[in-house]
């Protein structure tokens, strides 16, 4: 069975961007447009072998829906996207772990070697 | 004071004279008289009483007049004396009263020059001090209130270009991701799509590193450029950066060597930002380079540190170019630039960041030999 990636990012262009590529790469994948959809769509199963979340959305960020899962006792692996460095050294979260980031614009290939060593 | 006692004693100086010459002529007009008496033989005896009289009158006058001109002298003198000796005690006050004032603007100027902007005099004393020092504090106020419009504006700059940075990386990420999965599927296009495509990526690769040197850029200015240092094995450090570059410099023609000291010591480094570093003056020296120019990096120990050089028999440079080429937006010679991608800003950050790990960015070239850049890296001590 395939690795099922879940995906969430507000820009549809970057979601269609990344759903072409990690399914050209054989990756099951579910998107989301904001945090509370990612919640959403993990209680709706099936459940996701990895998260790839935008670090800033509207309504919910990745971080806090990242967060949320941990409190909930979910461990799946999450990859955090952001914009830059800045972002990353300001909004990295101190509470709860996450598995690594990933800077715009996407290198693709360390995007890939992420995935298939968190998912091992 | 002195006006007053010398016109007091010249007036009465006057006075005298005036009652001296009028007492005389009187004198005078009675001895006449008396003479004229004697003459024509009237009471002889009385005339010459009164002609001796009068005689003597005018001699006691004339003693008289000299006395009182001698103390009119001697009033005279003491005004004088006195009026001096005011007017210097007046002329000491008047200095003393502004000397103060002058003194504490002197070092006032001397401490705003230094940077405080916060100096402020007293402002006293005379009306002229008074009012120097009032236009002193106006232009230390004016002074303050522009160097606090001058910060607001950098930090706007700074926050503009974080911002845009910001807004501009969904965009490129989308235009640069699309084009890479049309060249994933390039066999389905014709050449000269492929060449479009190729031409859409390398633009969009061009404007991310631009957005990446401005953000650096920024992050320097706001104070905000950091480095993450830890022990770093030398020969690593230079082979990774070595072999990104090698298919450019192959596409080019050009050699790239390396040659790393055996047993160098570890380097305290944040590994992305020195291979930042590497990678700006390898891509340098291969934009600038011509077809089939040899380019050698190489990695020596150097005192407490470790040497890295980055050496090419390329165009060079001339010394007034050399003297530039750590500033901003500085660009190699505009023959050769047509076809350069740089952004101009490489190396005032590779500058930058070497100076963050504690060490030196040097540079030494010759118009048509060649340059070599060397960047010298404090060696980790050793820890027990």
């Amino acid at each position: 069975m395939s690795t099922r990636v879940l995906i969430a990012d507000d820009s549809e262009t970057i979601l269609l961007l990344l759903r072409t590529r990690l399914e050209m790469e054989g990756y099951d994948v579910v998107t989301a447009a904001d945090g509370v959809e990612v919640i959403e769509a993990i209680n709706a199963g099936p459940a996701p072998d990895i998260l790839l979340l935008d670090a800033m959305m509207p309504r919910k960020s990745g971080i806090d829906a990242l967060r949320e899962l941990r409190t909930a006792g979910i461990e799946t692996p999450v990859l955090i996207v952001s914009a830059h460095q800045d972002e990353m050294d300001a909004g990295a979260p101190t509470d709860v772990e996450v598995s690594g980031y990933i800077t715009k614009p996407i290198d693709f290939e360390q995007l890939f070697s992420r995935i298939a060593e968190l998912t091992a | 004071m002195l006006t007053g006692l010398a016109v007091v004693g010249v007036a009465r100086f006057l006075q005298q004279r005036q009652d001296f010459e009028d007492a005389t002529a009187r004198s005078y007009q009675v001895e006449i008289a008396a003479r004229n008496r004697l003459a024509s033989g009237t009471n002889p005896v009385a005339s010459r009483t009164t002609i001796i009289a009068q005689q003597r009158k005018r001699q006691a006058l004339r003693d008289d007049i000299g006395g009182e001109t001698r103390d009119t002298a001697l009033l005279v003198g003491a005004g004088l004396i006195a009026g001096l000796t005011g007017a210097a005690l007046l002329f000491s006050g008047l200095i003393a009263s502004m000397r103060r004032p002058l003194e504490e603007l002197v070092e006032a100027s001397g401490r705003l020059a230094a940077g405080d902007l916060n100096t402020r005099v007293k402002i006293g004393g005379l009306s002229e001090t008074a009012s120097l020092g009032a236009a002193f504090n106006e232009m230390a106020a004016e002074l303050q209130r522009r160097a606090g419009e001058r910060d607001q504006l950098e930090t706007m700059k700074d926050e503009f270009v974080l911002t845009a940075s910001h807004e501009l990386r969904s965009p490129l990420t989308s235009v640069q991701g699309f084009a890479e999965l049309l060249m994933l599927e390039r066999d389905k296009l014709s050449p000269q799509q492929a060449d479009t495509v190729e031409i859409i990526l390398d633009n969009t690769r061009h404007l991310v590193r631009l957005l990446n040197d401005l953000l650096d850029l920024a992050r320097s200015d706001a104070g905000r450029l950091t480095i993450k240092p830890s022990p770093t094995d030398v020969a690593s450090l230079v082979e990774d950066p070595v072999r990104t570059m090698l298919s450019q410099t192959q596409a080019k023609h050009q050699s790239l060597t390396q040659e790393i000291q055996p047993a160098l010591p570890h380097v305290s480094v944040d590994r992305d930002r020195i291979r930042q570093v590497l990678v700006n003056l390898l891509t340098n020296a291969h934009e600038y380079c011509p077809e089939k120019a040899s380019i050698h990096v190489a990695a020596t120990g150097n005192g407490d540190g470790v040497e890295l050089s980055v050496s090419d028999n390329g165009p060079g440079m001339a010394a007034d170019q050399l003297e530039h080429i750590f500033e901003r937006f500085t660009r190699g010679d505009a023959g050769l630039t047509q076809h350069v991608g740089g952004t101009g800003l490489g190396l005032a950050i590779s500058k930058s960041l070497v100076e963050l790990h504690g060490g030196r960015l040097a540079v030494k070239s010759t118009p048509g030999e060649g340059s070599i850049f060397h960047v010298w890296l404090p060696a980790l001590r050793e820890t027990l």
